[in-house]
């Protein structure tokens, strides 16, 4: 066998580029699938079970999503999300950008500012959800220290409902600044400096050159920023479970907050699955659209 | 030519990977036997999950090596399961793969659920027809804890109770007599009010408010004391909006919005280093806590007025893989939790007895005296004679009320709206029929 007669059906076989090639991949296939693949089909079954990951499951068709229909607190938890992704969006990507402009210059030390940006990327969220619950304690914490000694009224931040989710919008952004820097950087070091040149000879101001000449060179690391933040957004967990854990009083639970809660303290597996789902079909929607717009900005119009 | 040679070592990649895979997955589980029954040379293995680590290991390992020299037809293999906050998921994840251990640590809490699955064992049987296992030996605390509807589901591993923990030196900076046993709650609010200094950032009492089941049993103890119930006898309608329980929840309010002595820490992740700091008075915690407090002088004291508290008992659950290996984890298991064993297990770790009998034992005034504060609160068990209601919806409930509690201690309702809308959620969860 290990030398088959040349020409045979099995030379040729063994011996074509389909074959060696997914030979190699295979092996990694198959883990995505079982990691990956299965779990996601799993879940659309668990979705239509009444399931409590302890006791044989029964089927109750669409009762799962038509329970989410009705549920006054999944819907707070998308209300949330919602306002979350909207602050957390722009806000991260448009000062990802005036940061990534500062950077893009030979500044001295500008390897240390850009090196500070990035550390928080990479920095565990769970450190980075202890150090803002210390910082924002509203007893003990440096902000409310230093609100103190500038006169201004102490708040109550991670604990006070109306605050905790805006608290958690600037921790996560500070956390992922750095990432969206680093895009804009690499998409900013693509502009042709004749190009300025050119509009600076032509008299064009600075905001007018930036306008016009630099961010339709950003346009596609901008259409690549937006839809990944906002799917990051979407499935916003880990910051919140280390700092609040939908708290306090609901007022930061989210939709991925709200699955856990429900399919892993309550038992309503099956429920949480249906939850997942509608979030993907949501995220599902919202990227084609996205990718529609921008896409027709980037290559429809010239 | 070297196409073929790509060609056959890609295919010998995939008969390595093949087998990688299966064996990797038939090996997991840790090291189950996979034959049901007694091994060809007639010894029985089973395999024992807990959530034990450094002393408390050491101490499973003795144990489980003593057993196994004197009982030559049974061999445990003692597994540490990584920590028992995730032990249900982990079972759950075992049993649906087809290989779990015999013997599992599971939360008293997770007892209604996991009764649920088919491979757990009911005890009943085996305890009746074995009454020198003296099932009545256990704390109330505990046999409440481990039946759900007169199925006992389990038993039990460990046991505890909440009891106040109070910093000494706070208590005579502030020129307060130390807590004692007859205590009203008025006496309780006046400590922590006399104790609350806003310049040192200094509390009296604190109270982890993150509306967990850790904001809602510290409740609970209260409105038990208060006279309250949790639900009605026939666990079919809420009970703690009564009249009791409205004052039970009114005074920790007024603490929290009016006198301002209680830390709230919304997160629940930052009450023990403040207490440890000596920024909080006092606590209401149980046994596990105290070794997260080293800087601290502490005293303990029971809960104030009828001293009613809450005991939160976790269970051994048996899970069956064969009629002999169910018979081997009983007679283990059995051994395990006597008596003599047990205050062994106690001295090298200061965890509570979990039966009454342990306080005859010869070595439980060397036990006490190693760990201070922990004769109040073996004294405290007998003071734990409700138990949280072992039905399926309770986490469900619990998350109600837990959220009506952080609601009036944030000052966002008073405690008689947001029970209400508390029983009111939970009657509708309890008239669901089924999970």
């Amino acid at each position: 066998m290990l030398r088959p007669a040349p020409d045979s059906r099995l030379h040729r076989a063994l011996g074509s580029e389909h074959f060696a090639g997914w030979a190699f991949t295979l092996p990694a296939v198959v883990l995505i699938v079982i990691f990956g693949i299965m779990p996601i089909v799993w879940s659309a079954i668990m979705s239509f079970q009444a399931n409590d990951l302890t006791s044989p499951p029964t089927w109750v068709g669409l009762a799962n999503y038509r329970a989410l229909l009705h549920d006054p607190m999944f819907a707070a938890s998308v209300r949330h999300t919602i306002l979350y992704t909207v602050l957390f969006v722009p806000i991260s990507v448009s000062g990802a950008l005036l940061v990534a402009w500062a950077l893009n210059r030979k500044l001295r030390g500008v390897r240390f500012y850009r090196l500070a940006v990035f550390v928080p990327v990479v920095t565990s969220t769970v450190a980075t959800g202890i150090i803002f619950l210390w910082l924002l304690d509203p007893v003990f914490g440096l902000v409310n220290f230093f609100l103190d000694k500038l006169g201004l009224p102490q708040q109550g931040f991670l604990q006070n409902p109306d605050q905790a989710l805006f608290c958690i919008v600037a921790m996560t952004v500070w956390g992922w600044l750095g990432f969206d820097v680093i895009i804009y950087l690499a998409a900013l070091q693509g502009v042709p400096q004749e190009l300025m040149e050119a509009a600076e000879i032509d008299g064009a101001g600075k905001w007018s050159s930036f306008r016009n000449v630099v961010l339709p060179f950003l346009r596609p690391a901008t259409l690549f920023l937006v839809v990944w933040s906002t799917i990051s957004a979407l499935q916003l967990f880990d910051e919140i479970w280390v700092t609040t854990r939908g708290g306090p009083l609901g007022s930061t639970t989210v939709v991925v907050v709200y699955l856990y809660q429900q399919a892993f303290t309550n038992f309503a597996g099956g429920y949480g699955a249906a939850i997942a789902y509608v979030l993907f079909l949501a995220i599902l929607v919202v990227t084609i659209v996205q990718l529609k717009i921008g896409g027709r900005r980037i290559y429809g119009e010239s | 030519m070297r196409r073929i040679l790509i060609g056959i070592v890609g295919l010998l990649t995939l008969f390595l990977a093949a087998a990688a895979l299966t064996t990797g997955c038939g090996s997991s589980g840790g090291g189950t036997s996979t034959s049901p029954g007694a091994s060809p040379t007639g010894v029985v293995n089973i395999t024992m999950w807990h959530g034990d680590e450094d002393y408390a290991k050491k101490a499973d390992d003795a144990l489980v090596a003593q057993f196994n020299q004197t009982h030559p037809n049974i061999h445990v293999t003692a597994l540490y399961n990584g920590g028992n906050d995730f032990a249900l998921q982990k079972t759950l994840t075992a049993i649906a793969g087809g290989k779990y251990p015999d013997i599992t640590y599971i939360f008293g809490s997770w007892a209604a659920n996991i009764v649920k699955s088919p491979k757990v064992v009911t005890l009943n049987d085996m305890i009746a027809s074995d009454p020198s296992f003296n099932w009545n030996d256990f704390w109330p605390a505990e046999r409440l804890a481990a039946t759900v509807n007169g199925k006992i589901v389990g038993v039990p591993a460990l046991v505890d109770n909440l009891a106040i923990v109070y910093n000494k030196k706070l208590f005579d900076q502030a020129g307060v007599a130390y807590p004692t046993a007859d205590w009203t709650w008025d006496d309780f609010r006046a400590a922590a009010k006399a104790l609350t200094d806003p310049g040192k950032k200094q509390f009296g009492f604190g109270y982890p408010a993150d509306a967990s089941e850790d904001t809602v049993w510290h409740w609970e103890a209260m409105l038990w004391d208060y006279g309250g119930d949790i639900l009605t006898p026939d666990n079919k309608q809420a009970a703690f909006n009564s009249a009791q329980g409205v004052e039970a929840l009114t005074i920790l309010g007024e603490m929290a919005t009016v006198d301002k002595s209680i830390y709230i820490d919304t997160t629940n992740q930052k009450i023990q280093q403040t207490f440890n700091n000596d920024h909080i008075g006092m606590l209401v915690t149980g046994p596990w806590d105290l070794a997260g407090f080293p800087d601290v002088d502490f005293g303990v004291q029971v809960l104030p007025a009828n001293h009613q508290t809450i005991s939160g008992p976790d269970n051994w659950v048996i899970l069956n893989n064969g009629q002999d290996r169910v018979n081997a984890s009983w007679t283990f298991i059995k051994w395990f939790t006597d008596a003599k064993q047990q205050m062994y297990y106690d001295l090298q770790t200061g965890a509570l007895p979990i039966r009454q009998s342990q306080q005859k034992q010869p070595d439980f005034q060397a036990y006490l005296t190693k760990y201070p504060g922990t004769d109040l609160f073996v004294a405290n068990m007998s003071n734990a004679v409700k138990a949280r209601p072992t039905i399926p919806q309770y986490s469900k409930i619990s998350g109600y009320m837990g959220t009506a509690i952080v609601s009036v201690l944030l000052g966002k309702a008073d405690a008689k709206t947001a029970l209400d809308q508390a029983a009111q959620q939970t009657n509708a969860a309890l008239a669901v029929p089924g999970p």
